[in-house]
């Protein structure tokens, strides 16, 4: 065949590529791949979109979810942005509460920052499992209401949350800090071994088994005292 | 002419020419606020001298000039395009910043970050010296800051790592995906509004000027309104962008008075305009006067003798007197054309249901109302007149006519009217409607009519053409259609989705306006 | 090429312009092209008559539809205006091929020779149907084919025009007239209206009325009478039409003081313009517009039979608002019209603005609109009729889309160019036809799901 775009052969063929095509492009590779892990967990981890809340369960979802992320370079706007990904589901087919709120503490937990900021009142979903295992150095910090185990196995870091939480706050938490500005629910600190859980609103009931660490409500410590009996 | 003139009208065909000639008109320079740069006021371009004498301090006019134009150019070539594309835009903002003020801003500064680099990134251009001699409020310093790092020239701004780095990641040139981008920028410059609130608010315009809606024709407006009236899921989504937009809209669509479903006093009623709009996009083309075969043959054209033909239609004069192959011309006949009997269009009278088990107009998108109105929008183009009796529970006063009626406003009302109450219609109300000409009758309705047999009756008994649209299946329809079984002017149709309702009704309006007459 | 005689010729053709303008067609400009204004059935007639074009003239009746291509066709040809008017054929039913080429000599006839008497619109080079579409089809494909072709032939005798160019008037559609086919319609190079002059203009003819008693030479009218009625050869005919040419020419110079064109000049601006070479911008536009009005990601290339389908991706370009698939020929007619047009404003490249000037014209009678896009035009406000107004507006909407990606899309074309030549380079993606075209160009298997 002829070739019809002879005219064109003098043409000098380069693209003029400003940082922010190089910028995007490296974002987007990034976010792709943090998508991939996340569905790659869900397709593990959740059997026909049924995931149970059980400590072996999230155990194991926790530590595939590292795996995932294991080779992945990010950073907090990466983190944010599959925030953004999950509210708004164009990309993400199904989004499971539960393996979701892990994996995004496996990307906090792991992520190079010691201080990240995330904004759930931004959006219309609500995050479960935020804060699961955050280590000692880092702070996590949670502008808006959450859903549930918030907090689940601190191992020493802050947690920080500008809103109210759900229920079982803190549960099985090992060391470290919860402050809740606004109420917390039902079985709070269920399952606790150290570390303290501040909140400054109401509080729904107590977890029944707790192993250690305080919990203050407005200020006032109430566990260990012997307040159950009002609740 | 002053030297700025000069200096603009050297420019102006090269600028043109990067741009690969957009059809503008030849910018001019005057007098206007000093800190305003640029003006676009429905395609021309007005260049402020204050701000090009201002700048000439540091750089060439030529080149302040140059880089005014390019921003401005490149707004109508890009961002936002066109109407549709800035209403839509200015949508996604609002949603996230639920203020209007801060959503006009965060469009506007949007609109300049996508047309800037988009630019930039395409053609040689002096703007970025402009914004390195520009100094601004936060919000601009911010922007400058978040052109430095994307465009990586140096602007020689200082601060907003945070701010530049988090809007550093927006795809801005892929058009595709501004929606989700002026989300994720709205949520990081809210934080920037705040803090020059608490400063005391902003007194400074951008030099590129503000983004009204001057800059956009009456006809663009009326397409754009067309889109987004497609775009929204629910009236009332429309109706809070225009309602933002009211005066603007109506200054600047002072003279289309009926197409723009006002309101008393000149306010724009947006639940009507949005169907009138989203009707729009469903429109048939205006019927032409139908022609039928008179039914005799005349000498129409010659056409060569073959051996072998009839020798009666040969015309010996053309023939020269001669009958051979190649010479000899004979007659073919055709048929004459007269216009046929039914010359214009019959009107028409659309009974729309508007009780409770209806959906609610002006809360969410209703097919039925939808379908009334294409239907009305196709007799009306072609001259006809519409007639309107909306009902619920008639008896007890749930009912709203219009007598025939060409005035579409009206039409909208009566049709987007609704009462919510119980479902009972009153037929002497139909009957007062009749016209010699037995206008065609269009019935939406879901069919859970408590005097549906009455309705029956009176449909075996008229001779208009009638299309019945129900939602859903129930026994009232079952006895609807046995009724009308044997009545040929009488068509039933059942929507599973009520979003078949206006494909429907067009359907059977073809049907009735477009088919061909004689045989 | 002589700088100075291009100059001295684009003079001559700008004068006749003029000429016609001031005195003959009063008319108001309606389009303008690099900040000058003209008016378009007068600059598309000048066109059609320097570039052997056709061009179809639709408009009221009475409007100068036929008049202005008379006056242009005597400027540029140097044929008197009654010589002209004997060789037009009306547009009736009832024509025959006897009237339109040529009929055989009686005389002769009857002694058994077959010789043929040419007519005299067969014979000349400039060709004016009034009212084409009153004729049958079959003899507007005749007429049609004949200038496509130059060739004229009837019982086994054919002649072959040097140079010809075809003006034909429509009035608008009414119960009188048949329609012009499509595959006829598509033959022809440019549309224009003749429109209204509006009352002041209106009144000046009716007042003084255009002067076209200059355009006239009785003498010389009876020399082309004498000359086409003799019986000689064709090419010894011509050459004697040339010499009366010439000396009307010079009459007209003498008399009137109007410089009219010559076939040596003619054919200099024909030589002249095809030496004007393309921007890369006309080339790519063209190309763009090309892939617009004929892709289709379902069935390869649109069709007229074929519909679109819902939810189709590329609903946004003009591939979603058409019928059928633009012809071949738009582009020759786009590409002859814009470097006619690029010689006449003196300009050194074809360019982009000569295309968008043209492109409307040579649009408008070759896209069938669908009717629903029809139905949302109609009845917005315009100075054009329906198919020329949608026409512009289609190219308005073509050019901003190329404004915006005019430098991707030359890049494609130019990496493509170098895989064809064998690099190991990727066509550039995108979304609008175009790149779909150019990789199907190269070999790829591309459809959209």
């Amino acid at each position: 065949m002829r070739n019809p775009f002879l005219d064109f052969r003098s043409l000098p063929y380069e693209k003029k590529e400003i940082p922010l095509d190089r910028i995007v492009r490296a974002k987007q590779e990034i976010m792709d791949r943090v998508l991939e892990g996340y569905l790659h967990l869900v397709e593990e981890e959740v059997k026909d979109l049924v995931w149970l809340v059980e400590h072996s369960h999230v155990v194991r979802t926790y530590s595939a979810a590292v795996n995932c992320i294991r080779e992945l370079h990010y950073d907090q706007d990466d983190i944010e942005e599959f925030c953004a990904e999950l509210d708004s589901a164009k990309k993400i087919p199904y989004m499971i509460s539960g393996p979701a709120g892990i994996y995004l503490s496996a990307l906090i937990n792991h992520a190079p920052e010691e201080r990240i900021v995330l904004r759930p009142k931004d959006y219309d979903r609500t995050f479960h499992f935020l804060g699961y295992r955050l280590p000692e150095s880092k702070t996590l910090i949670i502008q808006g209401n959450v859903g549930d185990f918030i907090g689940a196995g601190l191992s020493g870091g802050r947690l920080v949350v500008e809103g109210s939480v759900g229920n079982w706050c803190g549960a099985g938490m090992m060391n470290g800090e919860i402050l809740v500005t606004g109420y917390a629910g039902q079985k709070t600190g269920e399952w606790m071994r150290g570390g303290e859980i501040h909140v400054d609103g109401s509080i729904g009931s107590l977890g029944r088994s707790r192993f250690g660490g305080k919990i203050y409500q407005r200020g006032k410590l109430v566990i260990p005292q012997e307040l159950d009996d009002q609740y | 002419m002053t030297k700025l003139d000069d200096i603009l009208k050297e420019i102006w065909p090269r600028v043109k020419g990067k741009h690969l000639y957009p059809e503008l008109p030849v910018p001019i320079c005057a007098e206007g606020e000093d800190r305003v740069g640029l003006d676009i006021k429905g395609k021309k371009i007005t260049i402020s001298r204050e701000f090009v004498e201002e700048m000439s301090q540091a750089l060439e006019e030529s080149d302040t000039m140059e880089g005014l134009l390019d921003h401005a150019i490149s707004h109508y070539l890009c961002c936002p395009w066109d109407f549709s594309t800035h209403l839509k835009l200015y949508g996604e903002a609002k949603d996230v910043l639920r203020d209007k003020g801060m959503a006009q801003r965060a469009t506007d500064y949007f609109m300049d970050v996508v047309a800037d680099t988009h630019c930039v990134s395409q053609k040689e251009t002096p703007l970025p010296k402009i914004y390195r001699n520009f100094k601004g409020g936060i919000v601009d310093e911010a922007i400058h800051a978040l052109y430095q790092k994307i465009w990586g020239i140096d602007l020689a701004a200082t601060g907003y790592e945070d701010i530049s780095r988090k809007l550093s990641r927006l795809p801005y040139l892929d058009r595709t995906r501004w929606r989700d981008s002026i989300r994720r920028f709205s949520k990081v410059v809210k934080v920037l509004f705040e803090m020059e609130e608490k400063q005391g608010g902003s007194n400074e315009s951008s030099p590129m000027g503000d983004h009204g809606l001057e800059q956009y024709s009456s006809q663009e407006i009326e397409q754009g309104l067309k889109d987004l009236a497609l775009d929204a899921a629910t009236p009332s989504e429309f109706r809070e962008i225009v309602h933002d937009f009211e005066d603007e809209i109506l200054e600047a669509t002072e003279s289309k008075e009926q197409g723009m479903g006002l309101g008393p006093g000149r306010s724009i009623d947006a639940d009507i305009l949005y169907y009138m709009k989203l009707a729009e996009n469903y429109l048939l083309p205006i019927r032409r006067m139908p022609t039928k075969k008179s039914g005799s043959l005349y000498p129409h054209q010659h056409v060569p003798w073959e051996a072998g033909k009839p020798y009666q239609d040969i015309d010996p004069w053309t023939s020269f007197g001669k009958i051979m192959p190649g010479i000899t011309q004979t007659w073919r006949r055709r048929e004459g054309e007269i216009f046929g009997q039914e010359e214009g269009i019959p009107d028409c009278i659309v009974i729309i249901d508007s009780s409770g088990s209806m959906t609610d107009p002006r809360q969410r998108l209703s097919h039925a109302v939808l379908g009334a109105a294409c239907a009305c929008d196709a007799y009306l183009r072609n001259d006809a007149q519409v007639a309107v009796y909306n009902f619920s529970d008639a008896r007890s006063g749930g009912q709203k006519i219009l007598p025939y009626s060409q005035y579409r406003k009206q039409i909208y009302r009566t049709i987007c009217h609704y009462f919510g109450g119980g479902t009972r219609l009153l037929t002497e109300n139909i009957e007062a409607l009749q016209t010699e000409k037995a206008p065609d009758i269009f019935l939406i309705t879901d069919m859970q009519i408590t005097n549906l047999e009455v309705l029956v009756e009176y449909f075996n008994a008229c001779k208009n053409r009638v299309t019945a649209v129900h939602i859903g299946d129930n026994k009232h329809v079952e006895a609807f259609r046995h009724s009308m079984a044997v009545r040929k002017n009488i068509e039933i149709y059942g929507v599973v989705k009520k979003e078949d309702i206006p494909r429907i009704v067009l359907g059977k309006v073809q049907d009735y306006l477009y088919k061909k007459v004689g045989p | 090429m002589n700088a100075e005689v291009n100059g001295a010729l684009r003079e001559k053709v700008r004068e006749i312009y003029r000429h016609i303008q001031d005195n003959l067609y009063f008319n108001r400009p309606d389009m303008e092209v690099k900040g000058e204004a003209f008016n378009a059935g007068l600059l598309m007639g000048l066109l059609t008559g320097l570039s052997q074009g056709k061009e179809l003239i639709i408009g009221e009746p009475g409007l100068g539809k036929t008049t202005s291509a008379e006056y242009i066709c005597t400027l540029l040809y140097r044929i008197p205006l009654g010589t002209i008017w004997g060789s037009e054929v009306p547009g009736h039913p009832e024509q025959t091929e006897e009237k339109i080429i040529g009929r055989p000599d009686l005389g002769k006839l009857n002694q058994g020779e077959e010789v043929v008497v040419w007519s005299h619109f067969a014979l000349l080079p400039v060709k004016i149907v009034d009212e084409i579409n009153r004729l049958p089809e079959t003899k507007q494909s005749m007429i049609l084919d004949g200038v496509d072709r130059g060739n004229w032939e009837y019982l086994n005798d054919a002649i072959i025009n040097r140079e010809y160019c075809l003006f034909a008037t429509a009035n608008y559609q009414d119960r009188g007239t048949n329609t012009i086919i499509a595959p006829l319609i598509d033959r022809f190079d440019v549309m224009v209206e003749s429109k209204h002059p509006g009352p002041n203009l209106a009144y000046l003819i009716g007042a003084q009325g255009p002067n076209g008693a200059a355009l006239r030479h009785e003498e010389l009218e009876g020399e082309f009478q004498r000359v086409m009625s003799e019986r000689l050869p064709y090419q010894v005919r011509m050459e004697r039409i040339g010499e009366i040419c010439d000396r009307f020419g010079e009459a007209l110079a003498r008399e009137a003081g109007i410089e009219s064109l010559s076939e040596e000049d003619r054919q200099t601006i024909r030589s002249q313009k095809e030496e004007i070479p393309l921007e890369l911008d006309f080339n790519a536009f063209l190309r763009f517009v090309l892939a617009e009005l004929s892709f289709c990601c379902r069935y390869g290339q649109k069709r007229s039979h074929e519909g679109c389908e819902e939810g189709c991706h590329f609903t946004e370009y003009l591939c979603n608002t058409v019928r059928n698939c633009v012809s071949n020929r738009l582009p020759i007619s786009a590409r002859n019209f814009a470097q006619t047009l690029a010689w006449l404003l003196g300009d050194e490249k074809v360019g982009l603005e000569h295309l968008k000037a043209v492109l409307p014209f040579t649009l408008a009678h070759r896209i069938q609109w669908k009717d629903e896009i029809v139905a949302q035009r109609e009845k917005e406000a315009r100075s054009d009729p329906l198919e020329i107004y949608m026409a512009k507006q289609a190219v308005r909407e073509m050019h901003r889309r190329y404004m915006e990606q005019g430098t991707q899309v030359k890049s494609a074309l130019a990496v493509a160019c170098r895989i064809m030549d064998g690099a190991s380079m990727e066509p550039i993606q995108g979304d609008h036809p175009i790149y779909w075209e150019i990789r199907k160009d190269l070999g790829e298997e591309v459809f959209k799901e």
